[in-house]
């Protein structure tokens, strides 16, 4: 690891550049990484403190395409993304209160914009490369966007009779407005890009094989998703017995799927949910809107290890769900071929696993038995892959393994999303659409044809103020109760209006703004230590290089005669531009630094 | 650990309730040169809150709660810092963030926070209408919210509510309780049960209505001028007028700031029966935790009066060398009394 000594200035450039500058300096990105961290946590790269700077300016449009240049769906994933940004947001630091409501600043950009917004895309010019995409859910649909503004010929071939996969058949309606989804899905795939729905790929009659996409087309592109349930994993008598055509069992995923393509479905009065994540929740959910008196969701650890927002947990409660921890069913009770109960055994919380879960392990005899007359099944899904009609290579989860190009170990087969990673999240399956549709487009042409710089513009004063640190979280309003149970598909959260938007906005750090002091006219007065509200300027004697040539850790020092620099510790400011109204000689520099992508 | 090293230590206790005083009088007798600090939310010292429906007997002043006077602490060296906020618990740095950014440092920590009233998330839009009771300051809102022969509304019940119950109608006022799965929380009740433990509520003169049967709460609102000032309207269009509306629904485990601490949770902080945590040198006693029940095979709480001091007590010992498991300290079966009236152990206090 390097050590500069005296530390220079990011990129080397001059404090007061004069005017925006690009820049593919390592040291100029790792910043950006280091000090964005919502941004780098978004699988879609969204510039999270750009769009929220534009809402503060009421530019909702350009918010919204600045949502757009990483995410195609913004007013869709502005209501159900799973928010990893907002779990690293610095305002949720500890001590800094709670995170910004990034997600529902999202949706404020699309719900807030003007009716016949101007939509803008960066258009190539056709290459004659035709591509085809099998799944027209979230990473194919984000793939296939992509590829046609790069100039290719996509065609998507979807199995269901409309385009969205799980955000259509998957997601209630509750949480996301088949409105909002038709118009995102329509504006991501009129460029040109063909939708082939109710086309099936396999082997089988009545179906497309894959072999033929391989011929016509130069690329194809698996985005399958993960739409096959995961089997409850039973104990004793349980373990081989087929569940499915029990009375009273449903798997989640199907459930969903099977009420969204316009089947009638029912549950009992005593309705059990098995699992933890988002579709668990759907399920509880919907089964309340079904009429059940008493529904409840069985989980292996405990409510804090949920990877689902609090903000859903709570309306699932006002809806009447209740959760339940440290249980996992190893068994059913039936009377005939009907559920009457489950057989659960009582856990403790173990360590932690590779995927950043909590483990849960069984306590020996310590079974119990809790009646209901559903159970839903969703513990999670799997790949299926049996409609390739060809070997794949997998890894040791079952999904497919891809390469650094993202392919598959077949030439011109790509994969993208679920299908690669597993059951993952709606964000994740865009922002990987998004990657493998770049990988694609290197290989048919031979070239990469974009490549990832830092903007940087000088910013004359500082753009927040102090007293906006003290504004607190904005709550999301919601639909009445009698309301949303009334009507299984009324929208339960309402959307923030411009008032709330605006005092919500105002919390956002602007991680994005870069604080420097110019060493070479900076006259040590300590101005800028005084009045900083935390421990953010440091007299440092160096600072580290880390191996990907970013700025790394800050060599402070209390001695005058090793003071190399004072130093804006970017990783304690909280960007309230005191230390830059104190400096008597004005050697504080603000530029705002954005990743982008340019031609090569 | 060495006598030296034992006589400088720091424990520090979260929550100044019964578990957390009788946890500091425990360790200073066990430790007579320790550092004791018990950092608490309250204004107050530690006072009774068994005692609170005492307010509707006359007893306002806040001083007669009080267990011990002040000298008391200074007497027994316990340092109680009051209106302390915990905002996080670092415990592989041993250190308590307090809201205010200070940090305490400790060597061992007992978390006594107790529980708060629950509100059932549905009536969580209605909280501004409803007059909680789980503090001195409360307890003094309510007492001069009610008019003399006033109508108090208990949603829930549970035997805290059911208890402050009990003297509404000494004092000549009306209680309607509008029953539900909690009215006698902490109890576990069969069905077959119930309709008589509501039959001994009805004896002791509680107006009993079951919400259930009404379609449950849709809304709880301001009466309107000349009537009573708050109504409850249910589902089935029948509704209820009176001066307040007080939800008696459990408690719910004051853990939040535990959160990311890395001791385990579920409901509440879980421990063994020895009291500790899953991290070493934390331990957690009274409403705040669930202890491993090695005969039920379960995690479980404990609640009521006998059990939480108990419980302070036993993790206070075990903080200081010993090792032993907890046992319960009370009965936890409702009784019907020979003249029809309800009877919980839970009400048997002090």
């Amino acid at each position: 690891m390097g050590e500069i000594k005296p530390p220079p200035q990011a990129s080397g450039a001059p404090v007061s550049q004069p005017s925006e500058y690009l820049s593919d300096d390592p040291r100029d990105i790792g910043w950006v990484k280091q000090n964005v961290p919502c941004q780098t946590a978004c699988p879609a790269g969204t510039n999270v403190p750009v769009y929220i700077r534009e809402i503060i300016e009421r530019q909702f449009g350009r918010s919204y395409e600045t949502n757009r240049e990483a995410n195609v769906l913004p007013g869709v994933l502005g209501r159900i993304c799973s928010r990893p940004c907002e779990a690293q947001c610095r305002h949720g630091w500890p001590g800094n209160g709670e995170p910004v409501a990034i997600c529902h600043l999202k949706r404020v950009a699309a719900d807030l914009k003007d009716a016949g917004h101007r939509i803008t895309e960066r258009l190539y010019s056709p290459t004659g490369k035709r591509v085809a995409i099998v799944g027209a859910g979230p990473a194919g649909v984000a793939a296939a966007h992509d590829l046609s503004l790069l100039g290719h010929d996509v065609v998507i071939f979807e199995r269901e009779e409309r385009a969205g996969g799980m955000l259509r058949y998957g997601i209630p309606e509750f949480r996301l407005p088949r409105g909002t989804l038709d118009i995102e899905l329509h504006n991501a795939l009129r460029l040109g890009v063909q939708v082939r729905t109710g086309v099936e790929i396999g082997n089988k009659d009545g179906q497309m094989p894959m072999s033929s996409l391989q011929q016509e087309f130069d690329a194809v592109l698996l985005a399958t998703g993960c739409m096959a349930a995961s089997p409850l994993p039973l104990l004793g008598e349980w373990e081989q017995r087929e569940l499915r055509s029990m009375e009273g069992v449903e798997y989640g995923l199907d459930f969903l799927m099977e009420m969204h393509r316009g089947v009638e479905k029912t549950v009992g009065k005593r309705v059990a949910v098995v699992g933890a994540g988002f579709t668990a929740l759907d399920c509880a959910r919907v089964a309340a809107r079904l009429g059940a008196q008493e529904v409840t969701i069985h989980i292996r650890t405990a409510e804090e290890y949920i990877p689902v927002a609090p903000e859903e947990i709570f309306e699932a409660k006002r809806e009447g769900v209740r959760i339940k921890g440290l249980r996992t069913p190893v068994g059913l009770t039936v009377e005939g071929n009907r559920l009457t109960g489950i057989e659960f055994v009582q856990n403790r919380l173990g360590g932690w696993r590779s995927n950043g879960r909590r483990q849960a392990i069984p306590i020996e005899g310590s079974e119990f038995h809790e009646p209901c007359d559903t159970i839903i099944i969703a513990i999670g899904q799997q790949t299926a892959n049996d409609y390739l009609g060809t070997k794949l290579e997998l890894d040791r989860w079952g999904n497919v393994r891809i390469g650094v190009d993202g392919m598959t170990s077949h030439k011109g087969l790509f994969a993208a999303g679920d299908y690669v990673s597993g059951a993952s999240t709606v964000v994740q399956a865009v922002g990987h659409g998004r990657q493998v549709a770049k990988r694609i487009d290197a290989w048919l042409m031979g070239r990469e044809r974009r490549k990832q710089v830092v903007r940087i513009v000088p910013v004359d004063k500082p753009l927040r103020e102090r007293a906006f640190d003290f504004i607190t979280r904005q709550h999301m309003p919601t639909a009445p109760l009698d309301e949303r149970m009334r009507d299984g598909k009324h929208e339960v959260e309402l959307g923030l209006d411009e008032k709330l938007a605006f005092e919500e906005a105002k919390r956002c750090y602007l991680c994005n703004l870069r604080y420097q002091i110019d060493v070479d006219r900076c006259i040590f007065c300590r101005a800028c230590i005084e009045v900083a509200p935390r421990n953010c300027i440091k007299l440092v004697r160096g600072v580290e290089i880390d191996e990907q040539g970013a700025y790394g850790k800050l060599l402070e020092t209390k001695e005058w005669n090793q003071v190399g620099a004072i130093w804006i510790d970017n990783n304690e400011c909280i960007r309230c531009g005191q230390c830059y109204t104190a400096c008597p000689v004005q050697c504080i520099s603000i530029s705002r630094c954005e990743l982008t992508e340019v031609e090569i | 650990m060495a006598e030296a090293a034992k006589k400088t230590r720091h424990h520090v206790i979260v929550g100044s309730g019964v578990t957390g005083s009788q946890a500091a009088e425990t360790l200073r007798e066990c430790e007579p040169d320790a550092r004791i600090t018990i950092l608490t939310l309250s204004s107050l010292l530690f006072y009774n809150r068994y005692d609170l429906p005492k307010v509707f007997r006359g007893h306002r002043d806040w001083r007669e709660y009080l267990v011990y006077p002040a000298t008391y602490y200074r007497d027994w060296k316990i340092n109680v810092r009051r209106c302390s906020r915990v905002a996080g618990v670092d415990a592989r740095r041993r250190v308590i963030a307090l809201d205010h950014k200070e940090e305490v440092h400790f060597d061992t920590l007992l978390v006594a926070s107790g529980g708060r009233g629950y509100i059932p998330e549905d009536l969580t839009d209605f909280r501004p209408l409803m007059h909680g009771f789980s503090s001195y300051t409360e307890a003094m809102v309510v007492a001069n919210e009610v008019p003399k022969k006033g109508h108090v509304i208990m949603l829930g019940g549970d035997m805290i509510g059911l208890d402050l119950a009990r003297t509404l109608l000494d004092t000549r006022h009306r209680v309607t309780l509008v029953a539900g799965p909690y009215t006698f929380w902490p109890h576990e009740v069969d069905d077959d049960e119930r309709p008589a433990l509501i039959a001994a509520l009805e004896k002791m003169g509680i107006e009993v209505l079951e919400g259930a049967d009404a379609g449950g709460i849709v809304s709880i609102e301001q009466g309107a001028p000349g009537l009573s000032a708050r109504r409850v309207l249910f589902r089935d269009g029948t509704e209820l007028y009176g001066d307040v509306v007080m939800p008696f629904f459990g408690l719910s485990p004051s853990v939040e700031f535990m959160l990311g601490s890395g001791v385990d949770i579920e409901r509440g902080l879980l421990v063994d029966p020895a009291l500790r945590t899953t991290t070493e040198g934390i331990y957690a006693a009274g409403d705040v935790c669930q202890i491993w029940s090695d005969a039920e095979r379960r995690y479980r709480f404990y609640y009521g009066w006998k059990n939480v001091r108990a419980m302070g007590d036993l993790a206070a010992r075990n903080i200081t060398g010993d090792d032993k498991p907890w046992a319960p300290a009370q009965d936890e079966k409702l009784h019907i009394s020979g003249d029809g009236k309800l009877q919980s152990p839970f009400w048997e206090y002090a």
